[in-house]
Parts: C-alpha cells; structure tokens; sequence
C-alpha cells in the first residue's frame, strides 16, 4: 500500500472514532435538548383565564377578587357565542314545522291512522325543545312507513325522509360545533356542572387552546380513495356546512376573539411541582409522583449503603483471596448482572407472596436495594482503595486495632468517595421502573407522608411516566405533563450525577494534593 | 482472649453482611425457580421452545415463546450492530487519539448518557422518534445511509484501486492505472449507493413503533458500558507496545489494529458481552416502543416490523397473569425470567473468567 494510502486511513480510524463519540454527544443533545425543552413548557407557559379558574376553585389558589373579574371579562366577551347558538336553535327548530305540516294533512286523510298521528301532532306542538319535537317528527314517521299506507303516502314520506336527512346531517355538524366549543371554553352557561373535572373547563393552556379553535374552525375528514397508501386528512371550514343561517357569524367571531375570551397570559405554574393531579393528570401537579420517586429512593439507600459500605470494608480490609471469597466477589457481579425485571419479580416472588409485605414502599425500596447493591459495594471498595497506604501505617503505629484504624482513619477519608458512588446509584434507584412495577407502583394515588408510605403503594415518576404515555385515555392531551415529568426525573437524575462528577474532581485534586 | 473473641465475632459479622449480595443471588435464583418450576411441569413446555404463538389468554392458551426470543435476539442484535464498532471506536479515540483535556470533556458525556433513565429513553423513543420513522421513515433511512455509504463508498474505492495496482512496477502507469481503475469504480459504487438511497427513500414505514428503533435506542444505551469497559481494557496494554510499534514504522491505525487491538481483545469482548447484556435485559425501552406483537417478521431481518421481546412480555403480562391462584399464565412469565437470569448469569460468569484470565495474562503469569 502507497504512504498516502496508509496516512488516509490512519485519519479515517481516528475518524470514526470522533464521529461516535460525536455521535454519542449528539444523541444526548437529542434526546436532552426536546424533553428539557417541552419540560419547561409544563411550568412556563401561556395559560389561559380557565387555568386561574381551576386554581381557584379546585386548588384554592390565586387571589379570587382579581380572577373573579377576569373570569367576568372573559365570560362577557363570551356571550355572543352562546347568543349565535340560541339563534341558530330557534331557526331550526322552524325547520321542522314544513314536515308538521305534510303528517297534519296526512292524518285528515288516512282512515286508519290518523288520528294516532293527530296525537303525535299534539306531542309535537307541545314540545319546548328541538330534540322532542323531532322525536315526535320520527315517530310520526315510522308510524306510516312501516303501515299499509306506506304506498299511498309515499311521495309525501319520500319528501319527509329528504328533509329528515338534511336535517339530521346538519345537527351532526351542529353538535360537533357545539362540542369544540365546549372543549374551548367549558360547559355552556345554565347547564349542569359536569361530573369529569375535564369537561368543567376550557382549556387551559393556550397552545392545547389554539388546537381546540382549529377544531371549531375545520372538520377533517380522512380520505382512503388511494387504495395504495394510507389515508390522506383534508380538512374543511365548518362555516361551509352552516352558510346563510344564524350561526354562520359564530365562526369568523371565535376567530377574531378567541385570544380575549381566553386571556392567555405567561405563567410559572409552580403548582406543577407542589399540587396533586386532578382528573388523572389532565389539571394540577405531579407531587405524588415527586414524593414516591423521593421515599423509593431514598428507602432504597438507607437500606443498601450500610451493607454496601461494611461488604466494603470487609472486601478490602478482612478478606483475603480465599476461595469463599472469590464466590462472594462473583457474586456481587452476577448480581450487577441481573436484568432489572427480574428483580421485579424477584420482589413479587419473595417480598409480597412469600414473606407478604404489601404491595408498598417497602418492597420497592428492598427490590431497588438489591438492585444498587453491587454499585455502592464496588464504588465504596474502589474508594477504600484509593486511601493511601501511608494513613493506614501511621494509624496502625500509634497503636490503634485494625477495626479503629478501619472506622476512624479510613472511613473517614474514604467517605467522600464512598458518597460519590452512593449518589450515582441514587440516580439509578430514582430511574428505574421495571423493579417497582409488581412491587410499589400503582398509576394513581395520592401524596403520602413519609411514615403511611411505608406499607401503601405510590405513584413513583419513572412509573408514570410509562403509564401517562401509554395507557392514558388522552394521550395528546397531556403531552405537556409527560414531558415535565421525564424532564423532571432526567434533571434529577443529571443532577445527582454533575453532585458525584464535582466530588469526584474535588478528590482527585486532594488527592494529587 | 477476650479481644481474640470480639475479632472473631466481628468478623463474622462483617462476613454475614458482605454475603448479602451472595443470599440475594440464590434467593433470586430459588425463587425464580420455584414459581417457573409448575410451567415447566406443565403440558405447555413443549410448545414454550417451538411454537412462535404466544396467546396466554386464549382457550386452550398457547404459550410459544419462540416469537419472543427471537424479538429479544433481533433488538440484541440490532444495537450490537450500531454499538459494538462505534462502542470500541470511540474506547480506542479516548484511550488512544484525544489529548487528555479533550477526553476529561467526553467522560461526563458517556457518563450523562449511561445516567439517563431507561423510562426517558422508552419516551423518546415512543413519542419523538417513532413519530419521526413513521411519518418520514424512507427520508430518515435514506439520509442515515448515504451518511454511512458516502465515506465509507469513497474509502473502499481509494483503497481497492490502491491494492489493484500495487502490483505495477513502472510509476508513471501505476497512477494512470490507479486514476482510471479509481474513477470506474466511483462511477461503480456511486451508482449503487444512490440506488440503494433512492430504494431506501421510497420506503414506507408502516409503524414507528418496531425492532428498528428500539435498537437504534438499545444501541445508544449499550454504548456507554461497552466504551468504558473497553477503554479500560486498552489503558492496561502497556506503553511498550505501543512504542515498540510506532518504532516499527506503523502508523497510529496499524498501531491499534494490529498491535493494541488483539492484545486488548478479550477486555473487548468482555465489553460487548456487558454491553449485550444490558441491552438484552432493558424492559422499559421495548416494552414501551416495540410495538409489542408477538411474531416473527416476515423475513426474519425486517427490522421495520414490531417485535415483542421477553422483558416487555414480562412486564406487561404480569398484570393480567392471576397471581393469587397461580395459573399457568403467572408460571410461564417466571419461566421467562428464568431463561433471562440463566442467560444472564453465564455471560457474566464468562465475561468475569475472561477478564480476569486477561488480568493474569498482562501481570505475566
């Protein structure tokens, strides 16, 4: 091979090298850079006046003078939406009279049945809403086109059948309508307050906002004409479908105003960290998951890191190379080997069906225990190990036993690096789910104290995280928590570790003295 | 006397407490056992190694988890493939090419991605890239092989005209053979690479939710263990081969390959088994964007199909298994466990033996 060749080969070694490690920097950037970033949306955002509604009236929060006023703006500006809906029912409940009509003078010529439809009739008159009056229409209806006179009336029935559909296609359209606003703004004012938290509000936020208009504006459709691929959306305006009557304005208004009927605003929603979910996570908090996350792991330490640190000790300083010893060394490594789902069902095998500890905190914090154990043995051992040998001398001349020079001399001086070790496995208790799932876990709960914890199952953040995004009712609706909450565990977790690296790097400077 | 019998007893105390990590192994590996031993009692077992129908909750259920492990060994597979050469390439940068400043740089790097939860990948995963392949998966997969081919492509061209005509004695029609044989291979492997990117652009991605991405995220996952372990591995050759190499004439390249490389190779390998590992023991990642479908893609290698993989059949099977009367459906998934924790341990186990055969090897015993 030429020089050159060998040269540029040389290159493209060291290369490939950069670019994985490049590639290494760069998925982190990717997956970092969009969770931190759509995170922050979950505590910073637009919110709109229906945010400070909910926090005044589930959460006892805000100062209620100030958004009582705001809500009374807002609800000002609001109503010419209701009054373009109270017109639009008025008009088509006279849509209805022409078919009226038609079965009236049905039932002056039919001999058998009409004076069962003169009753509909009747019904029909006294009716006060759209939806009786139309019950009444159908059935007067039915009557005829499932009788003997079915022929006779058919020209009639036919026009009636028409209208019913013209009819029917329209309060489709109209209840859809009806809907996107109920989903923009909350329930229409009179009616019944609604048992889900969700469908009491509007929406809160104005970037889910801005979607709910876009839902009262369009109507997608999908179309599947392409045999091929797969379906195509399209989407079209609503103000087609209800062009010439009373409501036709409704549309170009929600456009134009919708921004002043919802008052968003920049908000720190501090609440997101400090208040417990409402209506599984649609409003409110992730506390509960924050504190199961918090005892789950911090359970887990307080039961690893005594033995962690003593299993240390006595690696380092008792054991010598005996062949006992090199079983236990092996097994602390198989034990670092473990899939971490078998774990969890090591927990649901051994903690809750054999010796029966509910299904709780305690379990989950042994389960994880186990899990970490193997880190902070090693961890510890490589920090007692990094003690210079000198300490251990001078301590041994000036008469002190092997156990004191151990726990006064070394220990001491080991600690910091035993703590740097101990901290990255607490990252590493705070992410893990699989172990929790049988064990501790459960989707929805609410925030516990520190002591009722120990025998309840918690929401943990890992845990939730899993369950909001896939086994959510309202998957899309709720993005903005699911990316607060990973955003959350990630930093957490990230931030434990940047506490070992500066640790680390302050030890290795005494260290090197 | 009575110090002799305080020693003695703190001794064994310390023994008791440091076998903790000795008792958890076999209880894991008794209980295990005990709750798979029914399953494995069972009729079913038969059908558990070699059918590839998995319908725990049909009537008379069927327990073939052949599909099962072949997921598991597809996703394994897949993100060795991504890390493994860019694993040891990025050990060999850091242990052989960065300066030292540069490289205290990278350590937090590797360090941050190893940190992160495997539930934040499985998000990812879910909800950022499985979005991405579905939507524009034949421009994702297009651009990812041109990035790979285009030097790759320019690599192997250089080099094979260069072998081709090593061979010529007369210098000034060794390099217009070079140049002439150089430019048809280009035209060569330029047409075939854009046609393998033109193919690759017009495929469609049926569900972003498949073997594909969750190896590209197991990948990622393993690369932090198999860098490490491996960089380690080439700190401990010594300095003197190194020299001795570099005094041979060889250049950095032919240093690592053919020097380094092979003396630090069964650290290597002892990486790419913990990095397997850690990939074929991940639940959150596949449970979550797998796709979770219990079958074998048609072919076998078409990454583009959701697979279902032993870890995520565990965790998502448990809830509906009937522990409390212990049916065959709760068995079947100890029984899984089994086979990963068997698996599990004889990786390490071989891993821990070669390591330490290596450890004597460089102390000179």
């Amino acid at each position: 091979m030429r020089l050159g060749t060998r040269k540029l080969l040389d290159k493209a070694f060291s290369a490939l090298g950069m670019v994985s490690i490049a590639l290494m920097a760069g998925a982190l950037l990717v997956i970092l850079v969009p969770i931190i970033g759509k995170g922050v949306g979950a505590v910073v955002f637009k919110a709109t006046v229906e945010h400070r509604r909910i926090l005044l009236e589930e959460f006892d929060r805000g100062n209620p003078e100030d958004i009582r006023a705001e809500i009374e703006a807002t609800d000002e500006l609001r109503s010419p939406v209701y009054g373009y809906f109270a017109a639009y029912e008025n008009e088509i409940s006279g849509t209805l009279d022409p078919m009226a009509d038609i079965f009236r003078k049905i039932a002056d010529e039919s001999e058998h049945y009409g004076s069962k439809i003169a009753r509909r009739m009747r019904k029909y008159d006294e009716a006060k809403n759209y939806e009786d009056r139309e019950e009444a229409i159908e059935r007067a209806y039915n009557l005829i086109a499932y009788s003997d006179d079915k022929d006779r009336f058919a020209e009639e029935l036919a026009e009636i059948k028409s209208r019913m559909e013209e009819g029917e296609k329209r309060n489709k359209s109209f209840i859809e309508v009806s809907d996107a606003i109920r989903d923009l703004l909350g329930p229409f004012p009179g009616e019944p307050r609604p048992t889900l938290v969700r469908k009491r509000y509007g929406k809160t936020r104005w970037d889910r906002a801005e979607i709910a208009i876009h839902d009262v504006l369009y109507h997608e459709e999908w179309d599947y004409s392409d045999p091929s691929g797969m379906g195509v959306k399209r989407e079209f305006p609503r103000v087609e479908t209800f062009q010439g009557t009373k409501l036709e304005p409704l549309f170009a208004y929600v456009e134009e105003h919708a921004k002043e009927m919802l008052n968003p605003r920049y908000t720190f929603y501090t609440g997101f960290f400090t208040t417990s979910p409402k209506d599984s996570h649609i409003f409110g908090g992730i506390l509960p998951e924050l504190l199961g996350t918090l005892y789950l792991t911090v359970g887990a330490m307080l039961f690893a890191m005594p033995i962690g640190v003593v299993a240390a000790i006595f690696f380092t300083e008792y054991a010598g190379d005996s062949a006992t010893v090199k079983i236990l060394r092996t097994c602390v490594s198989t034990l670092a080997g473990v899939p971490s789902i078998v774990f969890g069902l090591f927990g649901l095998a051994f903690f809750i069906n054999a010796i029966h500890i509910p299904k709780s905190v305690l379990a989950g914090s042994l389960t994880l225990a186990l899990l970490i154990l193997p880190t902070i043995i090693r961890a510890s051992e490589e920090a007692i190990r990094a003690v210079p040998h000198t300490y251990r001398e001078a301590a041994l001349a000036l008469g002190a036993g092997k156990w004191h020079t151990v726990v006064s001399v070394i220990l001491p001086a080991a600690l910091p690096g035993i703590l740097t070790g101990s901290v990255i496995s607490m990252g590493r208790a705070a992410g893990e789910t699989a172990p929790i799932i049988f064990t501790a876990a459960v989707s929805v709960g609410k925030a516990l104290g520190p002591l009722e914890s120990i025998l309840q199952p918690t929401p943990a953040l890992s845990w939730n995280i899993y369950n909001l995004c896939t086994e959510h009712e309202a998957v899309d609706e709720i993005r903005h928590v699911q990316f607060g909450m990973v955003a959350t565990l990630i930093l957490l977790v990230l931030m434990l570790n940047l506490i070992a690296i500066i640790m680390r790097a302050r030890i290795s400077k005494k260290l090197r003295g | 006397m009575g110090e002799f019998i305080a020693s003695t007893i703190g001794r064994g105390i310390l023994f008791l407490v440091a076998s903790t990590a000795a008792i958890a192994v076999l209880f894991i590996f008794y209980f295990i056992a005990r709750d798979s031993i029914p399953f494995i009692r069972s009729e079913y077992i038969e059908q558990f190694f070699k059918s590839p129908d998995w319908y725990p909750s049909g009537s008379p259920p069927s327990f073939g988890a052949l599909s099962l492990f072949i997921g598991s060994a597809l996703v394994t597979l897949g993100a060795a493939v991504l890390a493994v050469p860019l694993g040891v390439a990025a050990a060999v940068c850091l242990s052989d090419v960065l300066p030292f400043d540069l490289r205290q740089l990278v350590k937090p790097v590797i360090e941050m991605l190893a940190a992160i939860p495997s539930v934040a990948y499985g998000f990812f995963a879910l909800v950022v890239l499985a979005p991405l392949l579905q939507n524009d998966g034949g421009r994702v997969l297009s651009i990812t092989w041109f990035a790979i081919a285009i030097p790759v492509g320019l690599l192997a061209v250089i080099i094979i005209s260069d072998l081709l005509t090593s061979k010529v004695e007369d210098e000034k029609r060794r390099a217009v053979s070079r140049v002439v044989i150089g430019a048809a291979l280009f035209g060569l492997a330029a047409w075939g690479v854009a046609a393998a990117g033109m193919y690759f652009d017009s495929m469609k991605v049926k569900t972003g939710t498949n073997a594909l991405n969750v190896s590209f995220i197991l990948g990622i996952m393993a690369l932090p263990t198999i860098v490490s372990v491996s960089e380690d591995a080439l700190q401990a050759v010594g300095r003197e081969l190194r020299e001795g190499s570099i005094a041979l004439g060889a250049t950095r390249a032919e240093t690592l390959v053919k020097t380094i490389i092979p003396a630090a190779s069964s650290g290597i390998f002892a990486a790419v088994l913990l990095g397997i590992m850690r990939a074929l023991g991940e639940t959150m990642v596949v449970w979550m964007a797998s796709g979770n479908a219990a079958q074998i893609p048609e072919p076998i290698y078409n990454y583009l199909e959701p697979v279902r993989t032993l870890t995520a059949t565990i965790a998502g099977d448990m809830g509906e298994a009937d522990h409390v009367t212990g049916s065959a459906r709760y068995h079947v998934l100890f029984t899984i466990g089994l086979c990963l924790l068997v698996f599990c341990f004889i990786t390490n186990l071989a891993s821990e033996w070669i390591v330490s055969r290596e450890r004597k090897k460089l102390r000179g015993e």
